[in-house]
């Protein structure tokens, strides 16, 4: 049994807002409860209130503005794997979206709710930062929109200020002709660290790529300056260079050992997955 | 005999909900914090579906709402509200077994059979949503679906065995 609360149905997001405002951390947001039931019953939190978002209008939208792919906060990742418009526009977050869990958490989990507990073992967020997404945060007196990169702060730890809630999220697909590909590895349901890598080849050579990590420290992270390092290099010495990052993987993902695997294991693997990652995505055919 | 749940200490808020179960309707109030689970074990008597890992892994405790796969032990029983809830027991129909568990008996499809309900459930949503599943779609929407007694070769070949039947019963 869970211990008993109160739910809180506020029908747009600055009454959401209000009432976080009003109820600090008496309250804590509900969209679709994945990862908040299991936290509800094994004791790690006691809201006296949840505030239930899904009757919000507009947070379980998806839409394309001409230039980027607006997901609502309650969307579920079921939907971010069979959707058209994702699939069409962001291949790459359909593919990290079906890879999650099981059926069942993917029809009950939000996008949203996923971001905003920022489990490191998750794999939204890796796909997302390849796509430089946005994150749009709502507070009764206004928007902001900080970069995805800024919000996932560390370990179970986001951008949200008291009172914030995240609405929707920002993606630009990638450029016309870049090819990508996301490998994970896993044990059980979280991944224990996955890969997302694009990149724009051009007569067998990497014109541009980008680089993304996750599960190996306390957040998922871009590597810009072993993105810097590729540009230029045939494809195959591109491989090798991610193949022989690991000292640089090291210093720059701040490793840490847990249930799924070692800090060493981690690392090593996040090289062979980057170099592996290349090879897929060049095969995929510039289908993003 | 069945234990009944813990009381909860004191609910603080409970909602009205009118759902249909297994066909049938259902209208009374629940406790905000009650699951899905817990609301059909014990206030329907609708055993069927089991507890097990109580974390969204194992898929003992596996029903459809409005037809899809959800977690009961992790879905708020108020949120049903104005939905269709389809349990183990709901499958059969007129005396008639569904051709998911008769080809689960025919294949030995279970040892234990403690999984047994939420692998047919997982697999009936499977077959509302794709009528022919090929043996590796089977494996990825069933991957959430523990049989500790590995029966997986029988499962899966049972679910192959049921799509065909559903066709040849259209």
């Amino acid at each position: 049994m869970l211990q008993p609360f109160r739910v809180l149905t506020p029908t747009n997001i600055e009454q959401a807002s209000a009432e976080l405002v009003r109820l600090g951390e008496r309250a804590t947001i509900y969209a679709g409860g994945a990862e908040l039931i299991l936290l509800l019953r094994y004791g790690m939190v006691h809201p006296e209130y949840l505030i239930n978002i899904k009757c919000i209008s507009g947070l379980s939208e998806i839409c394309w503005d001409g230039q980027t792919v607006q997901i609502g906060a309650t969307v579920t990742h079921r939907r971010l794997e069979t959707d058209p418009l994702i699939r069409e526009r962001l291949p790459l977050l359909a593919d990290a979206e079906s890879r999650i869990a099981n059926i069942r958490v993917r029809n009950q989990g939000t996008l949203g709710g996923n971001l905003c507990f920022n489990d490191p073992h998750s794999d939204p967020g890796t796909a997302l930062l390849l796509h430089e997404a946005e994150v749009v945060l709502a507070r009764k007196d206004g928007l902001r929109q900080i970069a995805l990169s800024d919000f996932l702060f560390g370990m179970y730890s986001t951008g949200l200020e008291p009172g914030e809630l995240l609405q929707k999220v920002l993606v630009t697909p990638l450029p016309v002709g870049w090819c990508a590909a996301y490998l994970r590895v896993h044990r059980y349901q979280r991944p224990t660290l996955n890969v997302a890598v694009a990149a724009k080849l051009q007569n067998g050579a990497v014109e541009d790529a980008r680089l993304a990590v996750g599960c190996v420290g306390p957040k998922p992270q871009r590597l810009s300056e072993l993105e810097a390092k590729i540009r230029g290099e045939k494809l195959d010495g591109a491989k090798r260079i991610c193949a022989d990052s690991k000292p640089y993987l090291k210093d720059r993902l701040a490793p840490v050992d847990d249930l799924l695997g070692s800090a060493d294991y981690k690392i090593y693997m996040a090289a062979v997955l980057l170099s592996r990652a290349l090879s897929q995505a060049s095969r995929s055919n510039g289908k993003g | 005999m069945m234990a009944e749940p813990l009381a909860p200490i004191a609910t603080l808020q409970s909602f009205e909900i009118e759902i249909t179960v297994n066909g049938g309707p259902w209208k009374g109030n629940v406790p905000a914090e009650e699951v899905l689970l817990d609301f059909l074990r014990y206030r329907l008597k609708l055993t069927g579906t089991k507890r097990s890992c109580e974390s969204e892994v194992c898929g003992a405790c596996t029903v459809l709402v409005d037809g899809k796969p959800i977690s009961s032990c992790s879905y708020l029983a108020f949120e049903a509200n104005g939905k269709s809830v389809t349990t183990i027991e709901g499958l059969a129909s007129g005396g008639e077994l569904d051709p998911l568990q008769e080809a689960f008996i025919r294949n030995m499809g279970a040892q234990c059979g403690f999984c047994t309900s939420g692998q047919i459930m997982a697999a009936k949503a499977l077959l509302l949503d794709n009528p022919s599943p090929t043996y590796e779609q089977i494996s990825e929407w069933l991957n959430g679906n523990i049989c500790r007694c590995g029966c997986y070769p029988a499962i899966a070949k049972s679910i192959l065995e049921a799509a065909e039947e559903y066709k040849n019963r259209r």
